[in-house]
């Protein structure tokens, strides 16, 4: 079944300007061609055999579930987006789709258009929540579409943790899965966000995060991917405030013949700025996965600093990691450095750990964790470090 | 028959031989020096014993047990009672000390994560440690650091013998655990290496210099120039090199380490 605007009738309750802007993201979406491998973004990363149309069912609608602080601060506004489209209009219209813009590509143009509920989190000027706000976000069924969005909305010195978590009833399910954030820091805020992708091993998931700082904001951004066939994610960080500061770190592991792609963006519009990135990723059996990163440091924005530096270890002849990183600085008075390996299990590390009576596969594994630890120690807040921890050990096995 | 019997080994490192024919009968009780100067085979002699992937066998046997260790993998050694304190320890991002060490503790013991009666408790891990920890002259924060990630080379030369006090080896394999050391970590190496000594234990001491030798009194040395032994006796071999040096054997290095300002 194609997808058109009768696909949107299964949308139903929403106020018109969001009926709206859908038909106007699903008109984009008509419009633009498909990726070519010609573009350097897609270049090695293949959607040609991706039919959204077959996954015109849509799931989940506002069927997440939030798990909330036992009483959240007076002012907070915490609700399904598409509830929060109606009751706060003046809260979500102007920012919905602002960072994030439908007309990116394709399957950004799609996730706007069919976006099947999602967060909406509002948290005034000067507030604190002192536990983490938590999305959990379920398929349940193969061959749909579940496309959750979250909308942040962080006042001026307000601080707070959040967590995404995209979660598969059936690991084996076929599907089209997106899961995109949009995060806006007010003045001195102090944000951590996680998102934990662990969708069904066969479906196709797009992500587009994109976080934009004022003054003295700062940021921890914190991705884990484990799950699709192919998963291809998009972290952006705009920092258009003097202090402010983004880290953004992420860890995935790919096996069997998993695809996973990261473009990432750390966008220093204005001086005294830093931005800090690590991915860091497992690959085993025949999985492939592609990292570019973008370091632009515009004209006037001197005296930032700005890190980044992809690591993969492979751990099969037959995986394949590839690292692209890139800068484009336009102003000398920067600090900045950037970095990517690819390589294997040091062979000298598995002696070392071997030569003391540990068991070759118990080895590797501590190694594995090892090569995780220092990224770990890095995610926000206790909740999540503990739920990753236990996901990736079950990856490692 | 000896406890641990080295006939006639023969290795060699990216085709080329190093190794051409080495036998040594060490005892449990024994300790023994390997001398020789630099290209000698020393650390060839030592990696072979432990199974080092980069060396390869080309002949000879090493009677462990009953067994051939040469047919085992390098965990199997260890598990065996085969110890090597390397020369250079590597450092290991991601995992603590004390991690590694229980991890290693609980091989020996047979624990693979399902029999918990296996695995050392926290208590007694903690118990067997401060000792230990105390004649090293080292704290309790060594356990929660990386393995030995930031450690001086005193301090890494003292977390391998940490690991054979912990781990009890029946034979231990020291590969320069003296070279760059100061004089006070070479004392305390000695010292925690003389606790061990005993009746239970057999010691192979691969060095260049003489000066470990003043404070691990060997009972026997033997001399390692080109793959070969060219002398074994008592500690008077060690003796004699302290004055002549390999020269007599083609090498005209000193067997003193060089003073560093």
């Amino acid at each position: 079944m194609a997808i058109t605007s009768e696909t949107l009738d299964q949308l139903q309750g929403e106020p018109g300007w969001l009926r709206e802007r859908r038909e106007s993201a699903l008109a984009t979406f008509e419009r633009l061609p498909a990726p070519s491998r010609t573009d350097e973004e897609w270049r090695r990363t293949d959607v040609s055999r991706l039919d959204p149309s077959r996954f015109s069912k849509l799931e989940h609608l506002d069927g997440h579930e939030l798990v909330l602080p036992e009483a959240l601060p007076e002012g907070v506004i915490l609700e399904p987006l598409r509830v929060a489209a109606e009751k706060h209009r003046d809260l979500v219209e102007p920012r919905l789709f602002s960072l994030v813009h439908a007309d990116r590509d394709r399957f950004t143009a799609l996730h706007a258009a069919l976006f099947t509920g999602g967060t909406f989190l509002y948290v005034p000027d000067g507030v604190v929540v002192d536990k983490p706000i938590i999305g959990q976000h379920f398929s349940h069924e193969a061959g749909t579409s579940v496309l959750p969005h979250t909308l942040i909305v962080a006042g001026k010195g307000s601080k707070f943790d959040y967590l995404d978590e995209y979660i598969a009833e059936n690991d084996g399910e076929d599907g089209y899965r997106s899961g995109s954030t949009e995060i806006f820091l007010d003045e001195g805020a102090q944000v951590g966000y996680v998102a934990v992708q662990k969708w069904g091993r066969n479906v196709w998931h797009f992500s587009d995060q994109r976080a934009e700082l004022l003054k003295d904001s700062s940021l921890h951004l914190f991705n884990v991917t484990l799950g699709g066939k192919f998963s291809k994610t998009r972290v952006e960080a705009s920092l258009a405030g003097p202090g402010a500061d983004a880290e953004l770190k992420a860890i995935y592991f790919a096996s069997g013949e998993q695809f996973f792609d990261f473009h990432t963006l750390q966008d220093h519009r204005v001086g005294n700025t830093r931005s800090d990135l690590l991915f860091k990723g497992a690959l085993s059996d025949a999985a492939r996965t592609v990292y570019a990163g973008l370091i632009r440091i515009e004209k006037h924005a001197a005296r930032s600093d700005a890190y980044q530096a992809n690591r993969n270890l492979v751990l099969s002849d037959h995986a394949k990691a590839t690292s692209v990183p890139m800068l484009e600085i336009d102003n000398n008075d920067v600090r900045c450095t950037h970095g990517a390996t690819v390589g294997p299990v040091d062979p000298e590390h598995l002696f070392y750990l071997r030569s003391r009576g540990i068991p070759e596969p118990t080895a590797k594994r501590m190694l594995i964790q090892g090569f995780f630890g220092d990224v770990l120690d890095r995610i926000p807040f206790e909740h999540a470090r503990r739920l990753v921890e236990a996901e990736l050990e079950s990856r490692i096995g | 028959m000896a406890d641990f019997e080295i006939k006639d080994l023969r290795a060699s490192v990216e085709g080329r031989q190093i190794l051409k024919g080495v036998s040594l009968d060490i005892n449990k009780g024994e300790v023994h020096a390997v001398m020789g100067p630099n290209g000698s085979g020393k650390s060839t002699l030592s990696h072979t014993l432990m199974g080092h992937p980069g060396y390869s066998v080309d002949g000879g046997s090493v009677m462990f047990k009953g067994q051939n260790i040469l047919d085992l993998e390098p965990d199997e050694r260890a598990r065996l009672g085969m110890f090597l304190a390397l020369q250079y320890p590597v450092v290991v991002p991601g995992i603590s000390m004390a991690n590694f060490l229980r991890t290693a503790l609980n091989s020996h013991r047979g624990y693979d994560g399902k029999d918990k009666s296996k695995a050392v408790s926290p208590k007694e891990f903690r118990g067997l440690l401060k000792d230990k920890l105390k004649v090293l002259h080292m704290d309790d924060s060594f356990l929660s650091r990386y393995i030995n990630d930031g450690f001086s080379g005193g301090e890494k030369k003292r977390a391998e013998i940490l690991q054979m006090a912990v781990l009890k080896p029946e034979i231990a394999i020291l590969d320069e655990t003296d070279s760059g050391l100061d004089i006070d970590s070479i004392k305390f190496v000695a010292e925690a290496v003389n606790r061990m000594r005993g009746p239970n234990l057999g010691v192979l001491i691969i060095t260049h210099y003489t000066r470990i030798l003043e404070f691990i009194q060997p009972d026997f040395v033997h001399v390692l120039v080109d793959g070969k032994f060219v002398l074994s006796g008592g500690s008077e071999v060690a003796e004699r090199l302290e004055k002549t040096g390999y020269s007599e054997w083609g090498h005209a290095e000193e067997t003193t380490p060089q003073e560093v300002a």
